[in-house]
C-alpha cells in the first residue's frame, strides 16, 4: 500500500508581482501551496534572491565582502559587479547614508546614485530607505520619481509614512510598494488595508513582515510568516496575499556572531564564515517560512541560497 | 483532537485522594489533558476509562526516547505543525557523521573536532549531541567496531548507520546500553534488522528508495510489533528528503496516520555533497521543517551559532518567553565606574538592547532585572518592573556595592518610573533612554560625549 | 431669474466665446493644427477625464465642443445646472488651450497658467497624505487688498495650497506679498477662464492618484468630491460666467463661499458676508482638519517627563482637588458653540498666586465634531493625565474632581502660564482625536467661587450621568459588540469579544473603550461585531459573533459563547486579571487573581491555572476574565451566575465586595453574599471549603450540578 497523504493545495493563491522591466524582470508569488511544498502542486515562481549594496559603496562593506568587489570604487561599479555574481536575481540599494542621525547625505546625491545604477545595470531594483521616517518620506518619494518606469520595489512604507510612500511610489510613479510591519500579522494586514484604501493597487504591494537574525527572537518571524501564509491561502484573506520580501542582510550583519572579531572570539573561528552562515541559515529559515524573495549581502550566501532554491523547486 | 480536561475529569474517581501527587482530581485531569501527567499515575481510574483515555489522548506522533542516563533525549511527540498552534516539544538534534571508509587521520581529526562546539546560550548547553557512525562494507567490520568504540567514548548518543544485520548486531553488542539508534532497515532487510533492534532494545531507523517503499516498510515493521522507529528522509535529493519529512509529519498530525508518526532522520551530510554552505542551509531548512535528527559532516562554530539560536527560538513555548539570568553584564569593557543601563530579563529585549549598546562602543554596565521574562511594557503593566521591584533588585544584588557609578539609564517606555525611582534609589541620577533600542547608539554616544 | 437661469446664461456666454474662438483659430491655422497643453500626458485633462477622448488638433477640438453642447440641457433641475457648470469648465479649458498653440507661453510672471504633470505629482503626494490639507481657489478681488492678502496668508499658514485667479493677484502684488509654487500660493491667471488650471490639478490628481479611468465621469466626480479637499472663495461681484463656473466646481464637490448676497445652496453655495471668516467657513464646509504639529509652550513636552515628581520645595503652585474644588472635564457642544483654538483663563493666572500656595482649578475642554459622541468624553478625559505629565515641570495625578497638579518654579520661570496648559490640551486632543474632534476650545477657571459652582452644577452631574450610563449599559441594550485582538502578537488565536457587561479579560478594555478605539482607528484591533442571529440565548451564542471570531482568529476558533464557562467558553490570551475554574466538590467556581500567590481549592495555583487557560485555546470549565466582570450579571450566566462563586482570595473579595453584593442582592435577594464565599484564610483545599460553605448555606450547594 503506497503512501497516501492529503494534498495541501489551496484554492487561493499568493499574488503575482513582476519587478523590473525587460528580459531581466522577475516574477514572485503566484503559489497556491506552502513554501516548497512541490508535492502538493508546482511552485508557480521560485523565490528570488537579491544582493544588497549601499550608497556608501565600498566604505560600508565589511572586509570579507569587499574582496568580491575588487577594483570597484563607487556604488555604481559595485552594482555592475554584483550583477555578475552567480545567483543574483535582483539588486537592492540601501540608502543608509541618508539617515539624519548618521551621514545625513542630501536626497539629491542619493537619488543621483540610484539613477546612475539604474542606467548601468538592467537587473530589477529594490530601493531601501534609511529607516528614518521623515527622511524616507522625502528620499523614497524622489527615488520613486527618478526611477519612474523602472518598476522597482520601494522599501518601505510603514505605518508612520505609508501615505507619503504609498502615494508617491504606488500612485504617482506606479512602482511596487513594500509594506513594512513589525512581526505581527495584524499590523501587516492593517497596513495592506490602509495602503489599498489610499488607492494603491493590492497587486502592486509586497510585504516585509519584519525579520530577525536566527537566534534573535526569530520565533516571532516564523509564526508571523506561518500565520500570514495560512490566512492568505487557507482563509483566502486577500489583504494578506501579497508576496513577502525579507531584507535578511540588514538583520544579520549587525549581530555579534557576524561582527565580533577573531581576536575577541578566537574559539569561534573565521569571521567571514560566521557571517556567511548566519546569513545563509537565516535566509533558509525565512524562505522555509514563506518569503518570496530575500535580500542578502555576501556573494557566497547569494550563491548558496540560490542553489538551495533550485534544489527545492 | 486532544481531550479537554473537563472530559477527563468526568471519568475520574473524584476522590481527591492526592495519591497521584496532585491535590485534586480536577488538577490531575487538567495535567493529563495538558500532557504533563500520565493517566497511569492514578490508581483509581477504571481500566475501561484508562483505555478510552489512552486512545484519545495518545499523541498522533510517537515520542521516541534515545540515549541513556543523563544523555537520554526525546524525539518526536509533536502535536502541531506550526509553533504558534502550541509548543514544539522535542527540539531537533544534530549529529556529526563518521565512516569507517575514512582514513584514520580524518577520523581522529573529526573525533577531536566534535567536542569543540560546546557553549551555553540562555541557560541551554549547545553542543553536538549525537554522532552518526556509518558502516561501509568495503572498509571492514573490524575498523567499524573500532570507530563505534571511539565514538562512544565521546559520550554522545550514537546513530549506527548500518544496513547489515550481522554487523549491526556486533556493534550493538558494544554500545546497546547507551541506547543508540540503529539506522538501516529497508525493504529487503527489515525483518532481520527488526530482530537485532528489538533484541538490543534500540530505536530503528527505516529507509526506502522512495516515500512509498519507506511507508510500506514502516507498516511492515509495525506489523512485526515494532513501534520504536525513526524515518530516514532519504538521500536521493534535497527535494525528495524535504517532501518525505514534510509529508510524513503532516500525514501523522493532520490526518492522524500513525504509521507516519515517527521522528525523522535527515542526512544533510549526504544531501549537501560536500558543500559546507549548502549544508548550513539544509541544517536551517530541516530544523524548520521537520527534521528530528539532522546529520552533518561537521559542526563548526560558524554553523552552530545561528543554528542553535534558531533552534532555541523555534522550540520555545509561544506563551513562555525566554529569560536571561538577571544580574550585571559589563559591556564594551565596562568597569565599576561605567554608567549603568537597566532593562528587563526578556531574552529578546536583552539581545536587542545589549546588541545596540555594544554597537555604541560605550562601556556600560547592563543591569538585567528579574521581571519574569516579560518585555518592558508588559512587565511594567504586570507590576514586575516597577520602581519598587527595581529598588528591591538593586538591594538584593548589592548593585551600589558593586558599581561606583550612580547614573542609571532606564527604558524610555517606562519614563514614568523616573520620579519614584529617584525616591527609592537615593543618590542615583535617573536618565531616560529613547523609546526604541535602535536609538541607543546615538543616545549613549551623546550621553558620554 | 432663478439660480438655474443664471448658470445657463453664464454657460451660454462662455460657449459662444469658445465657439467663435475655435472658429477663428481654425480660420487662422487650419483644422489640422495641433493643440496641446505643455508637460502633460493627459491631452486636455478635463475633457479627457470626463469623456475618455484625447483631443489633438483644432478639428477635434471643434468636435469636442459638439460633445460639450450635449451637456448643456436646459431643464430647471439641479443636474442640468451641474452639467452646464461642467460644460462651462470644459469651454474654459478649450479657450485656454488655444493660447498655447505653437508652443506659445501665454502667461508671464507671476502667473503660471497651466501646471505640468510633474507639478501635479509633486503636489499630489502631500495632498494624498494630508500634508496639504486643502486647496483653496480664490477668485476675484477682495473688498480691500489687505483683506485679500490676510485670507491668502491664513490658508498658507495652515499648509493649504492656494490658487489665485483674477483681481486677488493684483492685490497680492500691490502689497508685495510673495507668491509662487515654492510657497504654495500659485497665481494662475487674471482672466476667469484660467480657473480651469486649478480644476485641471484636481482632475489629474484623480487620474494619477485615484486610478480613475478617463471617461468614467461618475467615478471622477466621486473621487474629487471625496478625496480632493478643494473649495472656492469667490469675491463679489459675481457675474453669470463666474456663477456658471461655480456650478462646475460644485459638481466636482467643491463648495463655493462668497461674500455676495446671492442664492444659497446648503453646503455648496454659501454666503459669508464677513471675509475674515472665509477661512473658518471654508474649512468647515469642506470638512478640512488642520494637523497640529507643535505645541506652543515655553518648556519641553516629551514622554520622558511623564514620571517626573515635583517636590514641595520646587513647586511654584499647586492645585489640589482633595482640599479645594477642582475638576477636569471634556464636554461635547454644537459646532456653532465652539470656536476652535480658543483658550480662555477666568480668574488669576499662575503669576497671581504666591509661591508654594494651593488653589482651585477647573478646566473644561469643549469639543465639537460631526462624529463626536458623548461616550468618547471619558476616553479623551482619561488621557489628560498623560498629556499634562509630559509637560516638563508639571505633575498631574488623579482624575475627574480628584485631580492634583503641581507646577515647578523652573517651569513657571520659563514663562509657563495657564494658557499653556490649554495649549497642551488643545493640541493633543485635536491631534490624537482628529477622527472625532473637529473643533476644540479650552476654558480654564481659577476663580474659587466659579470652581465651586461649576464643580457642583456642571461637573458632578456629568460624572453621575456617566456612572449611570456605565451601570445601565447592558448587552441587550446595544446593537453591536467589539472584538479586541491587541494580544494576538503573543496569543495568535485569541479574540476577546467585548460587551457592555463583559469587559476585556485584561480588565483594561471596556465596551466604551473598544467603541472609541474603533472610531478612532477603524482598521485597528477593535472591530464591530454584530449580534443579530442568535443561536442560543442562554449561553449567549450568536452566528455573527462566531463568524467574527473565526475571522479574527484566522480560523483557529469556530464558536464561542459569551456567558458560559463550560460550553464553548471564551478563550484567554494570557493577560487575564483573574481566572475562574470549576471546583467540583462544592458545585461552584473558584476565582484567583494574578496577585494571589497561594493555592486554590481547585488544587492549582494562579500560574498553573494560567498555563492551562491561556494561549487562545478553549478550556471548558476555566476562563480568564477581568476583575470588574466578577460582579457582572452576565458572569457565567449560563451556569446560574455569580452565586456559583464559592471561593476567592481575601484581597480580591474585598475589592469586589460592594458591587458583587449588590448584584447578588438584585439577582437573588441574598444579603452580604461575599460573607458566604470562602478565601485562603478559610480553606485552600476543597474539603475544608465545602464544610465552610455548608455552614454558611452557600447557594451553589443546592444548585443544578455543573457537570
Amino acid at each position: 500500500m503506497p503512501f497516501t497523504g492529503k494534498s495541501g493545495k489551496f484554492s487561493a493563491k499568493i499574488n503575482t508581482v513582476t519587478v523590473g522591466t525587460g528580459d531581466k524582470a522577475i516574477t514572485i508569488g503566484g503559489e497556491n501551496v506552502l513554501p516548497f511544498y512541490t508535492f502538493d502542486d508546482a511552485i508557480a515562481n521560485a523565490p528570488k534572491v537579491g544582493i544588497e549594496i549601499t550608497d556608501g559603496g565600498m566604505d560600508n562593506e565589511p572586509e570579507c565582502v569587499k574582496k568580491y568587489y575588487e577594483g570597484c570604487s563607487t556604488a555604481v561599479d559595485m552594482a555592475k559587479k554584483a550583477a555578475t555574481f552567480e545567483g543574483v536575481d535582483f539588486l537592492s540599494i540601501r540608502l543608509e547614508g541618508g539617515d539624519p542621525n548618521g551621514e545625513n547625505k542630501p536626497t539629491e546625491e542619493l537619488v543621483q546614485i540610484l539613477k546612475d545604477i539604474a542606467d548601468a545595470v538592467d537587473l530589477p531594483l529594490v530601493v531601501c530607505g534609511c529607516k528614518n521616517v521623515e527622511k524616507d518620506g522625502e528620499l523614497l518619494d524622489k527615488a520613486s520619481s527618478a526611477l519612474a518606469g523602472k518598476n522597482v520595489i520601494v522599501l518601505s512604507a510603514r505605518e508612520e509614512d505609508y501615505k507619503t510612500i504609498g502615494a508617491s511610489a504606488g500612485l504617482a510613479y506606479k512602482q511596487i510598494v513594500g509594506a513594512e510591519s513589525a512581526v505581527d500579522i495584524n499590523l501587516a494586514k492593517q497596513l495592506n488595508v490602509l495602503l489599498t484604501q489610499l488607492g494603491v493597487n493590492g497587486q502592486s504591494i509586497v510585504m516585509n513582515v519584519g525579520s530577525a537574525a536566527a537566534g534573535y527572537g526569530f520565533e516571532y518571524v516564523v509564526s508571523t510568516m506561518d500565520r500570514v501564509k495560512a490566512a492568505a491561502l487557507s482563509q483566502s484573506d486577500a489583504t494578506l496575499q501579497m508576496p513577502i520580501i525579507t531584507p535578511v542582510a540588514s538583520e544579520v550583519w549587525g549581530v555579534k556572531e557576524a561582527m565580533a572579531s577573531e581576536a575577541d572570539m578566537p574559539e569561534w573561528g573565521s569571521l567571514e564564515e560566521r557571517a556567511v552562515d548566519m546569513e545563509i541559515e537565516t535566509a533558509a529559515a525565512v524562505l522555509a517560512s514563506g518569503s518570496n524573495a530575500v535580500i542578502l549581502r555576501h556573494p557566497e550566501s547569494v550563491k548558496t541560497i540560490s542553489q538551495l532554491i533550485k534544489e527545492l523547486v | 483532537m486532544a481531550l479537554k480536561g473537563l472530559d477527563i475529569f468526568k471519568l475520574s474517581p473524584k476522590k481527591n485522594c492526592k495519591e497521584c501527587g496532585s491535590p485534586t482530581c480536577m488538577a490531575f485531569s487538567m495535567k493529563v489533558a495538558q500532557g504533563s501527567a500520565s493517566i497511569d499515575a492514578c490508581p483509581y481510574f477504571s481500566e475501561d476509562a484508562k483505555a478510552a483515555l489512552n486512545e484519545a489522548t495518545a499523541p498522533p506522533m510517537k515520542t521516541i526516547k534515545v540515549g541513556a542516563g543523563d544523555k537520554e533525549m526525546s524525539l518526536g511527540g509533536e502535536t502541531v505543525l506550526f509553533r504558534h498552534e502550541k509548543t514544539f516539544v522535542s527540539r531537533t538534534r544534530y549529529a556529526v557523521s563518521l565512516c569507517n571508509c575514512m582514513d584514520d587521520a580524518a577520523i581522529e581529526a573529526k573525533l577531536a573536532s566534535i567536542p569543540q562546539v560546546d557553549y551555553e546560550r540562555i541557560g541551554e548547553r549547545m553542543y553536538v549531541e549525537m554522532i552518526y557512525v556509518n558502516y561501509s562494507a568495503d572498509a571492514g567490520v573490524e575498523k567499524y567496531l573500532e570507530i563505534v568504540k571511539k565514538a562512544a567514548a565521546l559520550d554522545r548518543v550514537l546513530i549506527l548507520g548500518c544496513e547489515d544485520p550481522e554487523v549491526a548486531k556486533q556493534a550493538l553488542a558494544l554500545v546497546k546500553d547507551s541506547k543508540p539508534v540503529l539506522n538501516g532497515a529497508n525493504a529487503s532487510n527489515y525483518e532481520a534488522m527488526n530482530a537485532v533492534a528489538q533484541e538490543a532494545g534500540v530505536a530503528l531507523g527505516v529507509q526506502g528508495a522512495d516515500i512509498n517503499e519507506l511507508y510500506d516498510t514502516v507498516a511492515a515493521l509495525e506489523k512485526l510489533g515494532n513501534k520504536n522507529l525513526l524515518i530516514d528522509a532519504g538521500t536521493a535529493s534535497i527535494k525528495d528528503a524535504f517532501a518525505t519529512a514534510v509529508q510524513f509529519r503532516r500525514a501523522a498530525i493532520k490526518d492522524g496516520n500513525r504509521t507516519c508518526g515517527y521522528p525523522s532522520i535527515v542526512r544533510a551530510d549526504r544531501l549537501a555533497h560536500g558543500n559546507a554552505h549548502l549544508q548550513a542551509a539544509l541544517l536551517s531548512l530541516f530544523t524548520m521543517k521537520y527534521g528530528s535528527i539532522v546529520v552533518v559532516d561537521e559542526m563548526t562554530y560558524a554553523e552552530a551559532l545561528p543554528l542553535y539560536g534558531l533552534r532555541q527560538n523555534l522550540f520555545t513555548d509561544p506563551q513562555k518567553p525566554m529569560k536571561v539570568e538577571p544580574g550585571i553584564y559589563p559591556l564594551n569593557g565596562a568597569d565599576k565606574d561605567s554608567i549603568c543601563v537597566t532593562t528587563v530579563d526578556f531574552a529578546l529585549t536583552y539581545f536587542v538592547v545589549s546588541g545596540e549598546l555594544e554597537r555604541s562602543g560605550v562601556p556600560c554596565n547592563l543591569i538585567i532585572n528579574d521581571a519574569g521574562g516579560l518585555s518592558v511594557l508588559t512587565s511594567w503593566a504586570a507590576g514586575k518592573f516597577s520602581a519598587n521591584t527595581i529598588a528591591k533588585f538593586f538591594e538584593e544584588q548589592d548593585i551600589a556595592g558593586k558599581v561606583n557609578s550612580r547614573k542609571l539609564v532606564i527604558p524610555g517606555k517606562v519614563a514614568v518610573l523616573k520620579g519614584e525611582l529617584e525616591a527609592k534609589l537615593p543618590g542615583w541620577e535617573i536618565i531616560i533612554a529613547p523609546n526604541e533600542a535602535v536609538q541607543l547608539v546615538k543616545f549613549m554616544k551623546d550621553l558620554t560625549a | 431669474m432663478t439660480l438655474f437661469d443664471v448658470v445657463f446664461s453664464g454657460n451660454d456666454t462662455v460657449y459662444g466665446l469658445t465657439e467663435s474662438a475655435i472658429n477663428d483659430a481654425i480660420a487662422k491655422y487650419g483644422a489640422d493644427k495641433a493643440v496641446a497643453f505643455p508637460d502633460t500626458a493627459y491631452s486636455l485633462p478635463c475633457y479627457y477625464a470626463v469623456t475618455g477622448t484625447k483631443v489633438g488638433n483644432l478639428g477635434e477640438l471643434k468636435e469636442a465642443l459638439g460633445v460639450v453642447k450635449t451637456l448643456m440641457t436646459r431643464e430647471q433641475k439641479l443636474n442640468d445646472a451641474f452639467m452646464s457648470g461642467v460644460a462651462t469648465a470644459l469651454c474654459a479649458e478649450f479657450i485656454e488651450v488655444l493660447k498655447y498653440i505653437d508652443g506659445a507661453a501665454p502667461y508671464e510672471a507671476p502667473c503660471y497658467g497651466h501646471l505640468g504633470d510633474p507639478v501635479i505629482r509633486e503636489l499630489g503626494v502631500p495632498l494624498v497624505t494630508g500634508d496639504i490639507p486643502g486647496v483653496a481657489v480664490i477668485l476675484g478681488a477682495a473688498p480691500t487688498a489687505e483683506e485679500g492678502v490676510a485670507l491668502v496668508k491664513s490658508y498658507q499658514a495652515q499648509g493649504i495650497l492656494v490658487t489665485l485667479v483674477g483681481g486677488i493677484i493684483d492685490q497680492c502684488e500691490e502689497l508685495g506679498y510673495k507668491t509662487g509654487a515654492n510657497v504654495r500660493v500659485i497665481p494662475l491667471g487674471k482672466e476667469v477662464t484660467s480657473v480651469i488650471h486649478a480644476v485641471s490639478v484636481a482632475i489629474r490628481a484623480a487620474l494619477i492618484f485615484g486610478n480613475i479611468k478617463p471617461g468614467d465621469a461618475a467615478g471622477l466626480m466621486d473621487y474629487t468630491m471625496k478625496r480632493v479637499p478643494a473649495f472656492v472663495n469667490a469675491f463679489a461681484p459675481l457675474d453669470a460666467v463666474i456663477v456658471a463656473c461655480g456650478a462646475g466646481a460644485i459638481a466636482l464637490g467643491f463648495p463655493v463661499i462668497t461674500n455676495e448676497e446671492t442664492f444659497k445652496v446648503p453646503k455648496s453655495l454659501i454666503v459669508q458676508k464677513d471675509v475674515s471668516k472665509f477661512n473658518a467657513t471654508s474649512l468647515e464646509a469642506r470638512d478640512i482638519k488642520i494637523k497640529i504639529t507643535n505645541i506652543d509652550i515655553p518648556v519641553a513636552f516629551a514622554s520622558a517627563f511623564e514620571g517626573e515628581i515635583i517636590r514641595r520645595g520646587d513647586m511654584q503652585v499647586e492645585f489640589d482637588g482633595s482640599r479645594v474644588d477642582c475638576f477636569e472635564l471634556v464636554t461635547t457642544k454644537d459646532m456653532a458653540e465652539v470656536e476652535d483654538h480658543k483658550i480662555e483663563v477666568i480668574g488669576p493666572d499662575l503669576d497671581g498666586f504666591e509661591v508654594g500656595t494651593k488653589h482651585s482649578i477647573a478646566y473644561v475642554v469643549e469639543v465639537a465634531g460631526k462624529r463626536m459622541q458623548s461616550d468618547f468624553e471619558p476616553v479623551i478625559e482619561r488621557k489628560f493625565h498623560s498629556y499634562l505629565n509630559c509637560v516638563e515641570g508639571m505633575m498631574h495625578t488623579g482624575q475627574r474632581d480628584m485631580i492634583r497638579i503641581r507646577v515647578s518654579k523652573e517651569t513657571f520661570n520659563a514663562g509657563f502660564r495657564l494658557k499653556h496648559l490649554g495649549e497642551v490640551l488643545y493640541a493633543k486632543v485635536k491631534s490624537e482625536f482628529a477622527a472625532v474632534v473637529d473643533k476644540c476650545q479650552v476654558m480654564i477657571y481659577t476663580d474659587d467661587a466659579m470652581c465651586t459652582k461649576l464643580r457642583h452644577e456642571l461637573a458632578t452631574p456629568v460624572f453621575d450621568k456617566r456612572d449611570e450610563r456605565l451601570d445601565t449599559l447592558t448587552d441587550e441594550g446595544v446593537d453591536v459588540y467589539y472584538s479586541c485582538i491587541m494580544c494576538q502578537a503573543f496569543s495568535p488565536s485569541h479574540v476577546c469579544v467585548v460587551t457592555p457587561e463583559r469587559l476585556g479579560l485584561c480588565g483594561a478594555v471596556s465596551w466604551l473603550d473598544a467603541k472609541a478605539t474603533n472610531e478612532l482607528d477603524p482598521q485597528g484591533p477593535c472591530q464591530v461585531i454584530t449580534k443579530e442571529r442568535v443561536i442560543d440565548e442562554r449561553i449567549g451564542e450568536y452566528e455573527d459573533v462566531n463568524e467574527a471570531v473565526k475571522k479574527f482568529s484566522q480560523g483557529a476558533l469556530e464558536d464561542v459563547s459569551l456567558y458560559s464557562i463550560i460550553e464553548k467558553p471564551m478563550t484567554s490570551c494570557g493577560c487575564f486579571e483573574c481566572i475562574c475554574g470549576i471546583e467540583p466538590l462544592s458545585n461552584g467556581v473558584c476565582i484567583a487573581n494574578r496577585e494571589y500567590a497561594g493555592m486554590t481549592p481547585i488544587g492549582m495555583t494562579f500560574p498553573e491555572l494560567a498555563s492551562m487557560t491561556g494561549g487562545g485555546v478553549q478550556t471548558p470549565g476555566f476562563m480568564g476574565h477581568g476583575k470588574h466582570f466578577i460582579s457582572s450579571k452576565k458572569f457565567m450566566k449560563a451556569e446560574g451566575g455569580v452565586k456559583r462563586i464559592v471561593w476567592m482570595p481575601k484581597e480580591l473579595k474585598e475589592q469586589v465586595a460592594e458591587r458583587l453584593n449588590a448584584t447578588a442582592k438584585e439577582l437573588y435577594g441574598i444579603d452580604n453574599f461575599t460573607d458566604m464565599i470562602g478565601d485562603e484564610t478559610v480553606a485552600e483545599d476543597p474539603e475544608t471549603l465545602l464544610a465552610f460553605l455548608e455552614e454558611k448555606g452557600h447557594p451553589a450547594l443546592s444548585m443544578e450540578p455543573m457537570m
